[in-house]
């Protein structure tokens, strides 16, 4: 039987087109992948299938009239975006936000963290093959959106967060359902970890792939859980503090190989850190006013610039906001997360299989239309 | 000492005098905002890359007289953001910074889509964001629905 | 089989109780086609997930390919780059097939069609041909469902046919 057997002659490379249509969990994504037989040789990600010219938009919109933009750009922390974007402008124009105000925002960003992250958990899951836990995570999920909903009137796409505070005061109700979401949430965590941590494929498929050198992630600029996992213990909210973040206890978890299972593991345990955040918040939270009144209504910041950046549930995220006196921002750029988190997959992608291509594209929590804007 | 003091120290020797502007309130988001020329762009992200810094992004911004790239670097300390501003003109094109950070090839990418600065020697000019076939620039202040348009003294004076 | 009054552009022959069933076969059965471009591609796996179950109207195996679909729900922003490939897909697709556009951006443009506009096309109907238009942004995983019964009721064509039905649109022609 052997001596039948004949080595192939010539080697051949054959390109397969990956997307932009298919299971959408990330968006629009086209990866253009060059295989020799099972392992990839070149992987070139093409974006721009979602592009809707958010920053052209910036100039064409008053500042009030942009906060819709925000949500969509990360449609997955939608809060976290309104919540920066209006900090930013604040900080452009001098505008001061009552204390009461700051903590609801804080908590409503960290309840829209934790629903981001059980996003992208039941959705990697089920690209691994596994649905079970993708219809517990969108339980959990929507109890937070219920919370968010009824505080806001969106589930999704939010603008809650305005100049000088929020639009609505909390009332007795959400504090109530906050917190017992938080004690129902952490009952969860044994579920998930039997279901999913310990699970001996999942482990398989995670552990040793996709590995991100910590000298590769400063080259592409990765921010977020992706860095943490490889062991740099970096949050923008730890760095630069804004909000009220340096008045709570939380721990950055840091992973130790940056392998998928690391980045699994270090959004987990976000995931229980912004419960604590939630939990200290909700201790914390002052009587006052929700937004300054004082605030105008038509923001006209004097001239200049702000980079203001924070931490959204997919890394470093910036608004850049060049003003230049007027009503309309001059210049509106924003820095988003997964530019960097998805360029660096054009080196991490060599040489693996088709199959451990598609793990690590779901472990890196991409959102495309954010890359596009 | 702190990371951001290193590298502004080795800045100050390369570059003229009144290059470097500090903000130790951290007004506008970063530490130190430095005016590099043309030039010295490449030696300036090199110090960078030696320093352990990353590049956060790459914005352009399009002036009547001028047109204006913004680097913004950053290390893992806390609040050490410094920006790098370099002028350029409409037609002049800066060196790419593709083989110093891994991260511009696709930053310059999106430079070019949206202001057609052309970097030179950068190994993909592709559009990124764009269909393939775009020959428009969308946020050059010549094109679409625009409601401002100065020089840049009057925003920066 | 009863007779009936001849329209224009309808077969000469009618089996009215077999249209019937194989109508209410397909509508009761429909295969979305995952086709999520923006936000409103949550609300859709939301809408299929464990609160509002889609699988209990039938509609629950979302196929990723279009050659074993017959419904696709538009949903998101159609960017000008990806046009092409809605066309593309929408050929595809056997027929009959179905087409349900959701949420603004699909209708009309959404909160992103605005004078200077030079990035997307401002509605799915400009591409494909549409049945029901569900608005919102993005709609509630509730508007989606309804967007689905009211598309049934116009597979099975109008309910004053459909006794099965307890859907009712005020109006009731479809």
């Amino acid at each position: 039987m052997a001596e039948q057997f004949q080595e192939p002659v010539v080697e051949q490379i054959y390109t397969l087109n990956l997307g932009p249509q298919h299971p959408s969990t990330h968006g629009v994504l086209r990866v253009l992948l060059d295989l020799d037989g099972e392992f990839i040789v070149k992987a070139d990600p093409v974006v721009g299938y979602g592009h809707r010219g958010h920053e052209k938009m910036g100039e064409n919109r008053l500042y009030k009239q942009f906060i819709p933009n925000n949500s969509r750009v990360d449609y997955l922390s939608g809060m976290i975006y309104n919540h920066g974007f209006c900090l930013a402008v604040e900080k452009l124009a001098g505008i001061q936000v009552p204390e009461r105000a700051k903590y609801i925002r804080v908590i409503c960003s960290e309840l829209n963290r934790i629903s981001s992250h059980l996003l992208w958990f039941g959705t990697y899951v089920m690209d691994l093959g596994g649905f079970t836990p993708f219809l517990y995570a969108f339980d959990d999920r929507e109890q937070i959106l219920d919370i968010l909903d009824r505080v806001s009137g969106s589930r999704l796409t939010y603008s809650y967060c305005r100049f000088g505070g929020v639009t609505k005061d909390v009332d007795w109700q959400f504090l109530d359902m906050t917190a017992s979401f938080v004690k129902r949430l952490r009952s969860r965590w044994p579920d998930y970890h039997n279901l999913v941590t310990k699970n001996v494929i999942f482990i398989h498929r995670t552990r040793d792939v996709g590995v991100v050198t910590p000298e590769l992630a400063r080259q592409y600029g990765v921010t977020g859980p992706n860095l943490r996992a490889c062991g740099i213990p970096f949050d923008t909210r730890k760095s630069e503090p804004y909000e009220v973040y340096d008045r709570f206890d939380f721990k950055v978890p840091v992973g130790s190989k940056g392998d998928a299972l690391d980045r699994y593991n270090v959004r987990v345990e976000e995931m229980e850190q912004s419960c604590r955040i939630i939990e200290q918040a909700l201790d914390q939270l002052p009587k006052g006013d929700f937004i300054n009144g004082d605030a105008p209504f038509k923001v006209k910041p004097p001239k200049g610039e702000v980079y203001f950046a924070f931490e959204s549930a997919r890394g470093q995220t910036a608004y850049y906001l060049v003003s230049d006196g007027s009503g309309y921002a001059y210049r509106c750029h924003i820095r988003v997360p997964s530019f960097g988190n998805l360029h660096v997959l054009t080196e991490v992608l060599k040489g693996t299989l088709v199959a451990d291509a598609i793990s690590i594209l779901g472990s890196i929590d991409v959102v495309i239309p954010e890359i596009d804007r | 000492m702190a990371k951001k003091d290193e590298i502004v120290q080795k800045l100050r020797t390369m570059l003229p005098e009144d290059a470097v502007s500090a903000d130790e309130a951290y007004k506008a988001g970063v530490v130190f905002s430095v005016r590099v020329p043309l030039a010295k762009l490449r030696d300036a992200a090199s110090a960078f890359n030696e320093a352990g810094f990353y590049l956060e992004s790459i914005t352009g911004l399009d002036f009547k007289d001028t047109a204006e790239l913004v680097y913004h670097f950053n290390c893992y300390e806390p609040k050490s953001r410094i920006a790098v501003r370099v002028l350029c003109g409409h037609d002049q094109t800066p060196k790419t910074l593709v083989d110093i950070f891994a991260s511009a090839e696709w930053q310059e990418r999106e430079v070019r889509d949206f202001f057609g600065i052309r970097f030179a020697d950068n190994p993909d000019m592709r559009p990124l964001l764009l269909p393939e076939d775009a020959d428009y620039h969308p946020l050059q202040k010549t094109f679409g629905i625009v409601h401002a348009y100065h020089t840049r003294e009057e925003i920066y004076g | 089989m009863e007779s009936q009054t001849l329209k224009s552009a309808e077969p000469v022959i009618k089996f009215a109780l077999l249209e019937d069933i194989l109508n209410l076969a397909r509508a009761n059965s429909l295969w979305p086609m995952t086709f999520g471009l923006a936000c409103c591609a949550i609300e859709m796996m939301a809408a299929g997930a464990s609160r509002f179950d889609l699988d209990r109207f039938g509609a629950g195996v979302f196929r990723p390919s279009p050659r074993q679909s017959d419904l696709m729900i538009v949903a998101g922003t159609i960017s000008k780059k990806m046009a092409p490939a809605i066309q593309m897909l929408w050929d595809q697709m056997p027929n009959p097939k179905w087409c349900i556009a959701m949420g603004n951006c699909a209708i009309s443009g959404g909160p992103f069609e605005y004078d200077g506009q030079y990035a997307i096309v401002p509605g799915a109907h400009l591409i494909v041909p549409v049945d029901v238009f569900v608005p919102g942004c993005p709609p509630r995983p509730e508007g989606l469902i309804q967007g689905f019964l009211a598309l049934e009721d116009k597979i099975t064509k109008g309910e004053d046919r459909n006794i099965l039905r307890r859907f009712h649109r005020k109006g009731g022609k479809s």
